[in-house]
């Protein structure tokens, strides 16, 4: 019996399963891992909350110290305090009243015997400060004499049909003196604010009905909300915005120490070395310990929340303060369920993510160094979706765990038809990381040096010197990586030293010293230090002639698929007005060129010559030592998208990137792709100069003020052309580098079954 | 059966720039011979094993398994093979049954064929008192029965035993050896390695004595002595390795 046995993707699955059921009765076996899944949980809610029950009874809030200075006596106002007391009518609740404890100042201090104003406030700034009391609330001197000169002009008004000529009083205001870096001290003020305003409501009121206008003369009509919703969807609601959340992080913890377990620690153990000379590939058994690890994910994922949520419902109901709002409930069935399902690909992803990350590890305790930077780079992602104004929409759907959470949450209030839409790109997203973590633990576990890495101690000048000492013809992998991630780095700070230019001639600096300082400069030197071969590492040999005229056209061909991409781009992520107000400073600035020769100088040629030399050259040629085409390809493009910093070029970028990667591969040579590059961006400009002029109006068509696309059957045209030649590239036959030649011979091999 | 030619395999140290752990090696391994790769520690016999395994592929040169190239078909030659080591270890949390079904599963062996031979395997190594010990609590000697059961349990044509004996007492690793001459009489094609002269003397049937990735000789036990002129195999490997210390430089 023959069957496929090759690397990638064709796989035993009966390999994968046996690994898979070794592997989970193996770690069931473990009281550690028994302990973390299934105990803990369920103890150490509970456990919580019954702490937090008894710690309850015992918390009293204590009452914070308010100044009142200057308290105004007004005799026909309602009072603001009785007995020393606010008012209980001011509170919103009545019980709070004993939360103040109020110090008063004399009340028979008459303006003359006051300290000056300045002086007031220093001692009081002081005071709260150095917590003598939480809040000063001041009134000026002159406040209740201004405010019953304001009440009796305002009955005179009112009881004569002749308008008076006389200004009206102006009421000073009294001052809430807090700190709002102390917390004591802005809940203070929130409730001293909220008090004094309903205090204030009912001294207006009273103004009024003394100047004998009814009460709703300030305010004729009110709002009054009516809630469509049911309590359920409520309780969702509530829910939606902790669980997804929540889910997400135990489903990380979940997935990690399994994954350190099933690779650093089978490492330590020395039992790795004995299942990779098994007929088991590689990537059947990264896979068999990945399922291993996502049902460990979504067990720590699902027991955690149930406990923690039936726990936390049963507390939050039997606590003193608890209102309508807190008492959650158990989530709906149905929302519940969206968890699981959404529990597949996120413990799928944080799994493949974890055991690339443990199989580079050499033991258990190095392994857990890595989980802080795999939660400082998914946090983010993950809490994104709680600031305001973040909802589920198509820009938004693409970001990985953002718009699964983002999905999670409409799931969860029950808007179903409005998620519809998002759900297949959600789900494709998720999934393509999940394949790329895959593939990413898959190649930790086909490299030696990840396998028998040993202990080194690190020695920076010794590892420069073994860099230069025994570099190859072309640059490794990882020097590719470094070269892109300088570049980007480099290119950051810059950003900060540049301004907008005033005028052509900065623009150009700019611009030939960015393409030359940032691109250029670190990958020739890298070249130089890392490399025995300049001319094969920056691909400086001449092509078939034939390829030239064809990168030409096309990208001739390709323009108009281009600036369609760049109208939908736009669409779903619009500029913001900081970037529109960038890009108009930069077309002010071109539009002082002398001529057009020059600005297609500037930005056809310089970055034709420096892009393609730095992404296509150097990064492209150290991606290729990864063995497969199209992952160097995508690398570079990735790389070589990111440098362009406002987020829609870079989407144009990355695939203007993929084809000229594409056309250097195929062809061996940097000309072509420089062609390609500059023909476009020339084209780019030369689009926009003569777009506007009428008789070239019939090739295009205006979206809006500012957008165009070319014609239909000029489009069409493009697509038709694009693909042929594309075609064409690709029935070139390439030179194919050691790896790339050694992984498609893995791939051809057929496995015999001895008979 | 193994064919070795020009295999070599280097490293980049920090310190000691490009490290050549295997410097050209060439060597044939037939059915029912025991081929002994004799060298000290660093010499390079992990290294030429771990290739001949798959594990690590040859920088260059190339090696064969049974017709099937290390470096282009290494599933084919896996399965074909038995590995043993000192860093080959047995699962803690199995027992002995279990882990040797395990491997017998991952070879593709049918259930029925599978359990025959596992009773087979038992019964010939003496391992029926340990088949439900769990790895844990197994001695050194139990461990290294299960690990050649392991190895075995797919009857492979090819068993590479890599300093199997290394940490056995001198009755487990006597009983190792004559497992070793067992498997030669039923036609196996093994490597065995060892930094143990007597070893070497009493099992194999040719030797490569190997030092700092290269072979320095070999050939039958009797043809080495007469062709060096010397009256045992300690003394030739001493005499081989200090002529070899004198003409080739220390790191390379």
């Amino acid at each position: 019996m023959r069957r496929p046995a090759g690397g990638g993707w064709n796989m035993n699955w009966q390999n994968v399963k046996l690994i898979f059921l070794r592997e989970v009765r193996d770690q069931l076996r473990d009281r550690r891992t028994l302990f973390m899944i299934f105990v803990l949980p369920l103890l150490m809610y509970p456990l919580l909350g019954m702490s937090i029950l008894q710690v309850s009874q015992f918390l009293r809030e204590q009452p914070t110290k308010i100044l009142m200075v200057n308290l105004p006596q007004l005799a026909d106002l309602p009072p603001l305090l009785i007995d020393d007391h606010f008012n209980p009518q001011w509170l919103s609740d009545p019980t709070q009243q004993h939360l103040f404890d109020l110090l008063l100042t004399n009340e028979n201090d008459t303006p003359a015997t006051i300290p000056d104003q300045a002086a007031t406030e220093e001692k009081i700034r002081r005071a709260i400060q150095n917590d003598e009391y939480q809040a000063a609330v001041v009134f000026p001197a002159d406040f209740a004499q201004q405010l019953q000169r304001f009440r009796i002009q305002l009955r005179q008004r009112s009881g004569s049909a002749a308008q008076t000529r006389e200004a009206e009083p102006a009421v000073p205001n009294p001052f809430i003196y807090c700190n709002t870096a102390n917390e004591k001290s802005h809940l203070a003020y929130t409730r001293l604010s909220n008090l004094l305003r309903a205090w204030a409501d009912a001294v207006a009121k009273q103004n009024l009905k003394d100047s004998q206008l009814p009460e709703l003369a300030a305010r004729p009509f009110e709002f009054q909300r009516q809630d469509v919703s049911e309590p359920q969807q409520r309780t969702a609601a509530m829910w939606s915005k902790i669980l997804p959340f929540v889910l997400l992080l135990w489903a990380l913890t979940g997935a990690f120490y399994p994954a350190v377990d099933l690779c650093a620690g089978e490492k330590e153990r020395g039992t790795l070395e004995t299942l990779l000379c098994s007929p088991a590939q590689r990537s059947e058994i990264v896979t068999g310990k990945l399922f291993t690890v996502m049902l460990f994910s979504m067990m720590t994922s699902i027991l955690n929340l149930l406990s923690m949520g039936l726990t936390g419902a049963l507390v939050i109901a039997h606590l003193p303060a608890a209102d309508e709002a807190a008492r959650l409930g158990v989530p709906p069935l149905v929302s519940q369920l969206w968890l699981v399902l959404a529990l597949v690909p996120v413990s799928a992803l944080f799994g493949a993510l974890c055991i690339a990350l443990a199989a580079f590890a050499r033991s258990t305790r190095e392994g857990q160094y890595y989980l802080m930077p795999l939660v400082l780079v998914t946090l983010p992602l993950v809490i994104l979706p709680m600031g305001p104004g973040m909802e589920l929409n198509l820009g938004n759907s693409l970001i990985p765990l953002t718009g699964l959470v983002l999905l999670l949450r409409s799931l969860l209030e029950g808007s179903y038809l409005a998620a519809l839409p998002y759900i297949p790109i959600v789900v494709g997203v998720t999934l393509l990381c999940c394949l790329m973590a895959v593939r990413w633990a898959i190649e930790q576990f086909n490299k030696e040096s990840v396998l028998f890495r040993e202990s080194e101690r690190l020695d920076v000048s010794l590892w420069l010197r073994h860099l230069v000492r025994d570099r190859s013809d072309t640059p490794t992998a990882a020097e590719a990586l470094a070269c892109g991630i300088l570049i980007l780095m480099i290119s950051f700070f810059m950003g900060f030293a540049i301004s907008a230019p005033a005028n052509f001639g900065d623009y150009f600096k700019i611009i030939v010293v960015t393409q030359l300082v940032v691109v250029l400069t670190p990958a020739a030197l890298m070249t130089v230090m890392f490399t025995r071969s300049p001319k094969q590492t920056l691909l400086l040999r001449w092509p078939v002639w034939w390829t030239l005229s064809a990168a030409v056209l096309l990208a001739v061909a390709f323009e108009p698929i281009i600036l369609v991409l760049r109208v939908a781009v736009e669409q779903l992520y619009p500029l913001s007005p900081a970037a529109v107000a960038v890009q108009e400073s930069m077309q002010k600035a071109l539009g002082e060129a002398p001529n057009l020769g020059w600005v297609i100088l500037l930005l056809g040629l310089v970055p034709a010559i420096c892009e393609e030399l730095a992404f296509r050259g150097f990064i492209l040629s150290g991606f290729r030592h990864l063995g497969h085409k199209w992952r160097a390809i995508v690398l570079s493009s990735l790389f070589f998208a990111i440098t362009h910093w406002m987020f829609q070029q870079s989407v144009i970028a990355c695939l203007l990137g993929a084809v000229i990667a594409f056309i250097a591969v195929q062809t061996g040579s940097i000309v072509p792709g420089m062609l390609f590059h500059f023909t476009h961006n020339s084209l780019l400009l030369i689009s926009a100069e003569f777009s506007e002029q009428p008789r070239f109006q019939k090739f295009f068509i205006w979206l809006s003020e500012k957008q165009y696309i070319y014609s239909w059957w000029i489009f069409g045209m493009g697509v038709i052309v694009t693909c042929l030649l594309l075609l064409k590239f690709g029935s070139l036959s390439y030179r194919k580098t050691e790896e790339e030649a050694l992984q498609e011979a893995i791939d051809r091999q057929v496995a015999e079954v001895p008979g | 059966m193994i064919h070795a030619r020009q295999l070599t395999k280097f490293y980049a140290d920090l310190r000691r720039g490009q490290f050549v752990a295997l410097d050209q090696v060439s060597f044939n391994a037939l059915p029912g011979q025991i081929y002994g790769l004799l060298g000290p520690n660093g010499a390079g016999k992990t290294t030429a094993l771990r290739i001949l395994s798959t594990m690590l592929r040859p920088s260059s040169g190339s090696a064969s398994v049974n017709g099937c190239d290390v470096v282009t078909q290494p599933a084919l030659v896996r399965r074909q093979i038995g590995f043993v080591s000192a860093n080959t270890a047995v699962y803690d949390r199995m027992t002995a049954r279990e882990m040797v079904e395990y491997f017998g599963r991952l070879h593709g062996m049918h259930e029925e064929h599978l359990q025959a031979r596992m009773e087979e395997l038992f019964t010939r190594l003496q391992m029926n008192d340990i088949r439900d010990l769990l790895g844990s609590k197994m001695s050194t000697g139990m461990k290294q029965k299960v690990s050649i059961a392991r190895a075995i349990i797919h009857d492979p044509p090819v068993v590479i035993f890599d300093e199997a004996t290394v940490g056995l007492d001198v009755l487990v690793a006597r009983a190792l050896l004559n497992t070793v001459a067992e498997l030669r009489e039923h036609g196996k094609c093994i490597i065995f390695s060892t930094h143990i002269m007597r070893e070497a003397e009493k099992l194999c049937d040719r030797i490569a004595i190997i030092h700092r990735g290269s072979i320095l000789a070999e050939g039958g036990l009797d043809e080495l002595l007469d062709r060096h002129q010397q009256r045992d195999l300690e003394e030739l490997f001493f005499q081989l390795i200090s002529l070899h210390d004198e003409t080739e430089p220390v790191n390379r």
